[in-house]
């Protein structure tokens, strides 16, 4: 018990104080109430934002704390999101079909990572070459979704339908409940704040400390009797699933895929994400990752174009100003503020 | 086969390693051997070959032709990470800790590569040099906030923290004031006096008088010439390399 708190309450992420654990209680508590107060249709729309919190979260490992670019983790995404679609679909009799295809989708993106790292980290590449090789894996999984148009190119009785995608894919489904609405809310809340526990519990643990220590210095971490190349291969796949994880909850949101989602626009969002939060801080990511995503969707919602022109605005000011990440830097304010006002208590 | 066993009583050993960058052979067919317990001195003009030898020892570089032997297994093939599982800690000539994390974190991480029985294991070595370079084992004070010599001590520490059996220490004392210089011989003599085999390659003669037990000497890629601290020190042609005379 008391290990789990230490690894729960840790240095890997910001806020250990009593102060922050109470205000991240209560955050939470509002989140819960939250669908009360509004109608099913928003309460959804907020899940949506919630779902790519996980994504998000895997980029800041990857990034933040690992040290390693990936442009192009939508690709895990979109191969959860698929094939869950195509178990799922395939399954749509079986009340259990919805849980054989999430571990078929996570499952999928793990292998696939597996091998891509492989070639990637074990070969020794440069860090710099790594964000094109994966952007460059993406894209290509984008050409290939989209010439699937067309009766041929189905899996069972699932289409996979081109460029329009794939449709009717089938909700989460427990025995014979079906989560929609509120409860595909309080579903996607339960599945983040687990992501979030889970992965803040890694990075304070020793296997998250050489983490960080092979973003500082990787010989000095090989030097002390580490195979890199096998943890970096293994953050990798981890925070493909992270990705898969959200691309899973994706599709039983939408009920629908298209390609455009592992495409160049998508690409960049979770890169955007880290980045404006403060990728070091798993917290500060998953913050900035709901933030943009209502930003996002309520201006592109409202029939503005400029969604994507006003996120990259953000970036820009971002990497100018707050080149650690807007969410990051105003909770050390924040904590310094804290620190201070109860010194001068006491 | 047999030449193999017989030889697992040297620590550390190369058999004619060489290796060239473009025109320049940095390594002409080096043997080297470290027996156990001995506290060695690697020292020569700059561009002798001391750094390429010991990335070679390393890992970090592949020689050309050659072998090399820790306690009797080749290695020759084997990555830096693989040499160091087997009881080999080093440090660089620059300063490698990592400044983003604290003193206790930078100590506790060579722990987490080994297995879980030996972590309990009594690190009489590791406790000794805390003490003696004044450093805490639960610091945590971020190591980017310590002094430059201390920095190089937790270093070692570092390398000592996961309990080797041969120590390869690339310019130890770089940049360290007198004082500190000789702090650092004391505390690896008596490192080397319960049994730890140590290489140091070093600059200063100084520290090499008062650490070394025995020297080799390298010279344009060679071994030039081994020997006890004395019989190194009263060389005449040793001299005249070093004054560049040579």
């Amino acid at each position: 018990m008391n290990t789990a708190l230490r690894l729960i309450s840790g240095e890997g992420d910001i806020g250990k104080t009593g102060v922050f654990w109470i205000s991240f209680l209560f955050v939470v508590l509002l989140f819960f109430i939250y669908p009360s107060q509004v109608s099913a249709f928003r309460a959804s729309n907020s899940a949506y934002y919630l779902l790519n919190i996980p994504l998000g979260m895997g980029m800041a490992l990857l990034w933040g704390y690992c040290g390693v670019l990936s442009f192009g983790h939508v690709a895990y995404f979109g191969i959860s999101a698929y094939l869950y679609g195509i178990i799922a679909g395939n399954l749509s009799e079986n009340s259990w079909g919805p849980i054989i295809g999430i571990l078929g989708g996570l499952g999928g993106s793990a292998i696939v990572a597996a091998v891509f790292g492989y070639f990637v980290f074990y070969a020794r590449v440069q860090k710099w070459i790594i964000p094109i090789l994966t952007l460059v894996f993406t894209l290509l999984l984008e050409t290939f979704l989209g010439q699937t148009a067309g009766y041929q190119w189905r899996v069972g009785s699932v289409l996979l339908g081109g460029y329009n995608g794939m449709t009717g894919i089938p909700s989460f489904q427990l025995g014979d409940y079906i989560f929609q609405g509120y409860s595909f809310y309080y579903y996607c809340l339960v599945v983040v704040l687990a992501c979030y526990f889970f992965l803040r519990m890694t990075v304070n643990s020793g296997f998250g400390k050489v983490t960080i220590a092979i973003r500082e210095d990787e010989l000095r971490t090989e030097t002390l009797g580490y195979d890199v190349r096998a943890r970096q291969c293994l953050i990798f796949v981890l925070s493909a699933v992270l990705a898969g994880i959200s691309g899973v909850l994706y599709v039983q949101w939408g009920n629908y895929v298209t390609p455009s989602q592992v495409g160049l626009l998508q690409a960049a969002l979770p890169v955007v994400w880290a980045a404006v939060g403060g990728r070091t801080s798993l917290l500060a990511v998953a913050m900035s990752t709901f933030c943009l995503g209502w930003i996002t969707f309520t201006l592109s919602s409202q029939g503005n174009q400029y969604a994507m022109v006003i996120i990259g605005g953000v970036l820009i000011v971002t990497m100018l100003f707050f080149p650690r990440g807007i969410f990051l830097m105003i909770a050390e304010i924040l904590g310094r503020w804290v620190s201070k006002i109860s010194k001068g208590n006491t | 086969m047999e030449s193999d066993a017989m030889d697992s009583a040297v620590a550390l050993e190369t058999r004619s390693i060489s290796k060239k960058f473009g025109g320049i052979v940095a390594a002409d067919n080096i043997d080297f051997k470290v027996y156990p317990g001995e506290l060695r001195c690697l020292i020569g003009p700059n561009g002798a070959g001391k750094s390429t030898l010991f990335s070679i020892l390393c890992g970090f570089q592949q020689a050309e032709s050659g072998e090399i032997l820790i306690f009797g297994q080749n290695v020759t093939k084997k990555l830096a990470f693989e040499r160091v599982r087997l009881g080999v800690g080093l440090t660089f000539q620059t300063n490698r800790a990592f400044h983003d994390l604290s003193v206790r974190e930078n100590l506790a991480i060579p722990h987490f590569a080994l297995k879980k029985d030996n972590i309990k294991v009594e690190n009489k070595r590791l406790d000794y040099a805390l003490g003696a370079f004044g450093l805490d084992l639960n610091d945590p004070t971020k190591a980017g906030e310590l002094t430059h010599d201390q920095l190089q001590w937790l270093e070692m520490s570092m390398a000592l923290s996961s309990n080797p059996n041969i120590l390869l220490l690339d310019e130890p004392t770089a940049g360290m004031a007198e004082e500190e210089t000789s702090k650092t011989g004391k505390v690896l003599k008596f490192l080397n006096s319960i049994g730890l085999t140590i290489v140091v390659v070093e600059h200063d003669m100084d520290f090499v008088r008062n650490v070394a037990q025995s020297v080799t000497v390298l010279h344009q890629g060679r071994i030039f010439a081994e020997g006890s601290v004395e019989e190194i020190t009263s060389n005449e042609e040793v001299k005249q390399i070093y004054l560049g005379k040579g």
